[in-house]
């Protein structure tokens, strides 16, 4: 199996080209990737370019396709020697100061297509912390720097001034910590400064998180890659920093038309130190990106369901003071995923709105609860609804025409994130036009789990399975499927703090593994409900008779009841419904709604 | 494949042009090209298009070759008509600028020079074609070809003659190129001609004259920018139509060159087909070393044309087999309005009537008169019923739709409005809702709660189709030929059947009784449909997709086309049938003189049922009206009027639709004892039954020995 190993350790464009097949076999037969280095937790700067990397991100945005040689010839001029060559799976030429590239025979021109990935948004410290523990390889520490690297690439370039000093720091994005809370308006953008901002250049989905990405050439049309997917790409790595977009020359107005805008030309070339470049071997498409489960199988996940249940169902009982129920709707949040899509129909969606908060005696609480949630779920995002986030943030994608490229916000989220809204920072104030849109386009994604991406021109719609958490005190102004206030017990009431020290002893590294795995796992469980639905039927005919105008039970209610049935019967670990689970989701549903009836004036 | 003999085809090039000529309307043969290289040679027109449909008519060979290397056969063209120009100068020509004058010295100055008895060389020669040659050839691809998504040019296609259609995202400002760079030499005055076909170039280093040569002086030289030609030189970026994006992906763009007659066609935003020459463009310089093995590309344009919203053309794409198969399946009406918002579970008939609305009837002109054939609906109901889902779906569906909501919209914003331009200072008129969505539909949600002043407009739009506006000095009429669907809640939160509509919805009647159909959606608890409805939602959760028993929705973007194609017919009533509707209607009239009747039974009533049963026609493609047709209608309509109805809930229990078809029987029989059965049936289709209640109901009675029936069954005789 070493051996193996050492063979991708070694492996160039030219050789993988030789016998793409059987390499692809060979990868594909690896028992773990562990060994090729993966540049979300291995500094690029210590690899040399074209050695085989691992990348695993989301795809932000896709730029057009790109005309590259696949053959091509080189003609050295002394030894007047002519030579194929291959553009494929690399960015430069690699030719010598006496060598001509053939630009009128033997020319073979094919596509490839760009996108730009991004490291998952959201993902939560202990996910980024195991996944570097995995996959951190000590040797490549060792290895020689960049300036190693640049004498065998063989071009003619000289390293440029910039090139040496950005290299030092250039790879520690992933520490440093942006500050900048400052919206990304596009204002900032069409400054035609040739230097863009990092933050730019990256452009990540959600402020003040670290980040990075890569640019990825993918040669296989096949693959189908759609925008906001998980991806894990094995590619050769390109990071010359020729390719930076800030090395262009000075173009003469008045006889070069504008082709590409300055901002366009820098934006679509950053520097490779920051983001390097990927030529795809091969793509996977990931269903999680929880490094806690390598493989999954149904049978034992269901049988370890229960008791894993337990432990989150005391820890969530405690953290909202006693509250059983909230607790049980909470489980059911945070394993629903959206499993059926239609045209206009979508199912499983699961936007609770737990309200009551007690803010006055906590008004930390919502954001103590998510320090906890965050823990739990592999991917999480924590939005303080408050006037001036509303005001300022963009939420939604928009295309920016200017640098060519979609500008991201903070709704571009991959499947499965958690994003909380926290409604009781919310204070009186006025929303402006930004502000009532990004409302909007909240309660949008909240009912339809759909995202309206603005290309200016036109608007696109984006599918996005997103669950979202709202923490309020009254009910939400954004609508949600089920609503439930917080119904807290006085003496949790009181030593909350306590509860909360509590539960981050009980909650040891072992059992909060327990729970991520089951959370995780438990979206990829297939459910099925079995063809005999007569209780179903039934109980859905009488609760229609007992119907009125003051309670109006509507086809919806039916679909809200049966989403809640197979997360009751998923929790506790059954892949099918049956009677006894249909009573507790009915009981459930009649205990909430009960309660949103009597809602007496927040308790404290 | 073998080498075209280029030479042959430079031929074929030259007898087309002289000898193609199609015939007018009026008979007389028009020289088409031969026209064109007149109006060419005086100067009159800079742009010389062959249409390749004329050429595929010709030598389909030939346009076919063009089409693979369009590039080539551009150079060959030019050529050619460049050769032929002379024999089409009737007279002499008028230089129209510098340039003009300019070229004529030249090539009287070659000319002069070189004069050497026998040799007959042409004087224009020793110029780069470009300096000379005014005209600019371009190819119009062929009418039969379709266009392709943006996403779909790739590779294979480079060198060929394309047409895209997208949305326009940047152009540049037009500026001049150089296509010819003049020089003049300081030592020996000689002048040097440069050709420039790429984006860049690099002038020569030295004099190359004859002069300068042999006394090895490498005399300077000079740009001379009023010696060189310039050429008009635009960049556009086209981005992919929403329609033409894969869910989940990013639209594509794609960069088209557009040089001289070609430029200054499109604004961002605008709509656009253009018709050109993939090609690779090559870079050179710093980047050629940088990015040396990455080529870009663009679009040579040779046609760039907008689209306005109007131009439907793609819509009407033919049908393909399997659509026509699919569509050819029995009940295709039934099967379409089913369709429509297939998520929303049941409301057959409100569904049925979207459709019509949809496909909408046909508009009559009698002497000047103008009769409306859009069909107007409001539909009403309690909330949270899917009335807006239904608006939505259609407002998607629709080719041209407008979505408002009364609250959301002032008569301004619905109606015009008048702009004062901030520039110019002129006044200037700007469509609302109802005159952007002319020819379309406009979905007016929340229509009850729009002003009263709003609300006046409407009223001439819904029967006029017009918008007249008397505003800061403007006085004009636009045209709203608009089908409207309006959507209303009750006023008191829930609809009170005991009150009438005027009271339930607080419209006024007058714009009440302008809408063909009313629809009442309610949603009464009833034990069948309920579990029919359960039965649905469980199974749509067991299996993750709609019941297989269900009929299978048809594709969004298949309805769309179809109903674009039964735009196109426009059937007619036949006069045996009027005696039918006639009768109907004066049937409605009776009962609403009659019954309480909450809503307007008037001539516009008739005029409704005109419209459906058109509707009904054309959605079956066919230019006649049948009978089937008009009695659809008047059961559309009868049903609509039975989900307003303000019966007793109780009542509406105690009687069985037996007892109701009883009662229409012996209202006809009246003081006969026999009736037709025939007649019978026609009735009760009429008022909402269905034939096989009224076959119960007959059963029902004849074993009661109430009646008898005859042994054919034509007959109904009370005992």
């Amino acid at each position: 199996m070493h051996d193996l190993m050492t063979d991708f350790e070694t492996v160039t464009p030219d050789l993988w080209m030789a016998n793409e097949e059987a390499w692809k076999e060979k990868l594909l037969k690896l028992p773990n990737w562990f060994q090729i280095p993966l540049i979300n937790s291995n500094a690029s700067h210590n690899l040399p370019d074209g050695t085989l990397v691992r990348f695993r991100g989301m795809v932000q945005d896709m730029h057009n396709p790109e005309f590259y040689f696949e053959q091509f010839e080189v003609f050295n001029t002394v030894t007047n020697v002519t030579k194929s060559k291959s553009g494929k799976y690399r960015d430069t030429a690699h030719i010598l100061e006496n060598e001509k590239i053939n630009y009128t025979e033997n020319l073979r021109s094919s596509q490839r297509q760009t996108m730009v990935v991004v490291s998952m948004p959201g993902l939560n410290d202990w996910a980024q912390q195991l996944e570097d523990r995995q996959n951190h390889l000590k040797h490549l520490e060792q290895q020689p720097n960049t300036s190693k690297r640049l004498t065998n690439t063989g071009t003619k370039l000289k390293r440029s001034h910039d090139e040496t000093e950005e290299d030092s720091d250039a790879m520690e994005v992933v520490e440093e910590v942006v500050t900048n809370k400052e919206p990304k308006t596009s204002d900032t953008e069409t400054n035609t400064g040739s230097v863009l901002s990092r933050e730019h250049l990256l452009n990540f989905p959600l402020p003040d998180m670290p980040s990075k990405s890569c640019i990825v050439k993918i040669y296989d049309d096949s693959e189908n890659v759609k925008l906001n997917e998980m991806i894990e790409v094995v590619g050769f790595l390109s990071v010359d920093p020729a390719l930076s977009g800030e090395f262009q020359p000075e173009k003469d107005p008045l006889l070069d038309p504008e082709t590409e805008s300055e901002v366009e030309t820098i934006t679509h070339n950053p520097p490779p130190s920051l983001v390097p470049r990927l030529h795809a071997v091969y793509v996977k498409k990931l269903d999680h990106c929880n490094p806690l489960i390598q493989s999954f199988d149904q049978e034992s996940v269901l049988k370890e369901a229960n008791s894993a249940r337990e432990h989150l169902l005391k820890a969530l009982t405690e953290l909202l003071l006693g509250d059983k129920l909230a607790a049980e709707y909470l489980i059911c949040h945070l394993i629903s995923c959206i499993y059926l899509r239609q045209e206009t129909l979508s199912l499983g969606q699961f936007c609770l709105n737990l309200s009551n908060l007690p803010t006055q005696k906590y008004p930390n609480y919502a954001k103590q609860l998510y320090e906890i949630i965050k823990q739990f779920v592999t991917k999480s995002y924590y939005l303080p609804l408050t006037i001036e986030n509303m005001n300022t943030l963009s939420l939604l994608p928009k295309k920016d025409y200017e640098c060519n490229r979609l500008t991201s916000g903070v709704l571009q989220l991959s499947k499965d994130t958690h994003l909380v809204l926290d409604e009781t920072k919310m204070e009186q104030g006025r929303l402006d036009a930004t502000g009532v849109n990004n409302i909007a386009a909240l309660g949008n994604m909240i009912m339809t789990q759909k995202v309206e991406y603005d290309f200016k021109y036109y608007k696109m719609d984006f599918e996005s399975d997103v669950s979202v958490l709202i923490l309020s005190e009254g009910k939400s102004l954004l609508p949600s499927d089920y609503h439930l206030p917080l119904r807290p017990e006085e003496a949790s009431l009181k030593i909350f703090d306590a509860i909360v020290e509590a539960a981050t002893y009980y909650l040891k590294e072992d059992i909060m593994n327990i729970i991520r795995k089951y959370l995780t796992s438990l979206k990829l469980v297939k459910y099925t409900i079995s063809e005999d639905l007569q209780f179903v039927e039934d109980d859905f005919i009488e609760m229609r008779s007992k119907s009125d105008s003051d309670n109006p039970v509507t086809a919806d209610d039916l679909h809200r009841l049966l989403v809640l049935a197979r997360l009751v019967s998923l929790s506790r670990g059954l892949d099918t419904l049956n009677k006894e689970c249909w009573d507790i989701t009915k009981n459930m549903e009649a205990e909430r709604l009960q309660r949103i009836k009597n809602r007496v004036a927040p308790t404290l | 494949m073998a080498m075209r003999d280029y030479a042959a085809d430079k031929e074929s090039f030259k007898n087309f042009f002289i000898d193609f000529c199609q015939t007018d309307d009026e008979g007389n043969k028009q020289f088409k090209y031969s026209d064109q290289l007149t109006k060419v040679a005086h100067r009159e027109q800079n742009a010389f298009v062959v249409d390749l449909d004329d050429l595929h008519d010709a030598n389909e060979e030939l346009a076919e070759a063009v089409r693979q290397n369009t590039r080539r056969y551009t150079t060959m063209v030019s050529d050619v008509v460049y050769e032929m120009l002379p024999d089409f100068k009737h007279r002499e020509v008028i230089a129209k600028d510098a340039l003009d004058v300019y070229i004529e010295h030249r090539i009287m100055l070659e000319a002069r020079n070189h004069r050497i008895p026998g040799e007959m060389r042409d004087p224009r020669n020793r110029y780069p074609p470009e300096l000379i040659r005014r005209f600019e050839v371009y190819f119009k691809d062929l009418s039969s070809s379709k266009s392709l998504p943006i996403r779909e040019v790739k590779a294979e296609h480079i060198g060929k003659l394309v047409t895209i259609r997208g949305i326009v995202t940047r152009c540049t400002d037009v500026k001049p190129l150089l296509v010819v760079a003049t020089y003049s030499c300081a030592a020996c005055g000689a002048e040097t001609y440069q050709p420039v076909r790429g984006l860049q170039f690099t002038p020569p280093p030295a004099c190359t004259a004859d002069d300068c040569r042999l006394n090895k002086t490498a005399g300077q030289l000079h740009l001379q920018t009023r010696g060189s030609r310039f050429q008009k030189f635009q960049e556009l970026k086209i981005q992919e139509h929403s329609d033409q994006v894969p869910v989940g992906h990013i639209p594509r763009q794609l960069s088209v060159y557009c040089r001289g007659e070609t430029t200054r066609r499109a604004q961002p935003g605008d709509h656009v087909a253009v018709t050109g020459v993939f090609l690779p463009l090559l870079t050179s310089g710093f980047r050629q070393v940088v990015q040396g093995l990455l080529s870009d590309t663009y679009l040579e344009a040779h046609s760039v044309h907008c689209l306005n919203q109007s131009d439907e053309s793609e819509m009407a794409e033919a049908l393909t087999e399997e659509e026509l198969a699919e569509l050819a399946d029995e009940d295709l009406y039934s099967r379409m309005a089913r369709s429509l918002a297939p998520e929303i579970y049941g409301h057959e008939d409100v569904k049925k009537a979207l459709l019509l609305l949809l496909v909408g009837g046909v508009d009559k002109r009698p002497n000047g008169m103008k009769i409306r054939g859009n069909i107007n609906i409001c539909l009403m109901g309690d909330p949270g019923v899917a009335k807006s889902q239904l608006l939505n779906y259609i407002d998607r569906l629709a080719p041209r739709s407008q979505y408002t909501t009364g609250r959301g919209s002032s008569g301004v914003g619905l109606t015009a409005a008048v702009m004062k331009d901030p520039f110019t200072g002129e006044m200037m008129l700007e469509g609302g809702a109802l005159v952007l969505a002319d020819q379309g539909v406009c979905c007016i949600d929340e229509f009850d709660k729009m002003a009263e002043n709003d609300r006046t407009a409407i009223h001439e739009v819904m029967e006029q189709q017009t918008i007249s506006i008397a505003k800061a000095g403007i006085m004009t009429c636009l045209n709203a030929r608009v089908s409207i669907l309006a959507a209303a809640n009750p006023a008191y939160g829930r609809y009170n059947p005991k009150r009438t509509i005027e009271q339930n919805i607080q419209l006024p009647a007058a714009l009440l009784s302008r809408f063909d159909l009313l629809w009442l959606i309610q949603d009464k608890p009833n034990r069948e449909k309920d579990l029919e409805l359960a039965k649905h939602i469980a199974y749509v959760h067991q299996h993750s997709a709609q019941p297989p028993g269900a009929v299978r929705a048809l594709p969004m973007r298949l309805v769309r086309r179809y109903v674009a194609l039964t735009k196109r017919k426009n059937p007619t009533v036949p006069t045996h049938l009027a005696d039918y509707i006639v009768s109907s209607y004066v049937e409605l009239r009776r009962e609403a003189r009659n019954a309480r009747d909450v809503t307007f039974t008037s001539a516009r009533n008739l005029l409704a049922i005109l419209r459906l049963s058109t509707a009904l026609a054309r959605l079956r493609l066919s230019d006649v009206v049948e009978k089937e047709d008009v009695s659809e209608a008047i059961r559309l309509v009868e049903m609509s009027k039975q989900s307003l109805a303000p019966v007793d809930e109780n009542v509406q229990r105690g009687i069985s639709s037996t007892d109701r078809i009883f009662a229409i029987v012996r209202d006809l029989a009246g003081s006969n004892q026999t009736v037709k059965i025939a007649d019978v049936i026609e009735r009760c289709v009429d008022k909402g039954f269905k034939p096989d209640q009224v076959d119960a109901c007959i059963e029902e009675y004849e074993n009661l020995n109430v009646w008898q029936v005859n042994q054919v069954r034509t007959k109904i005789t009370f005992m």
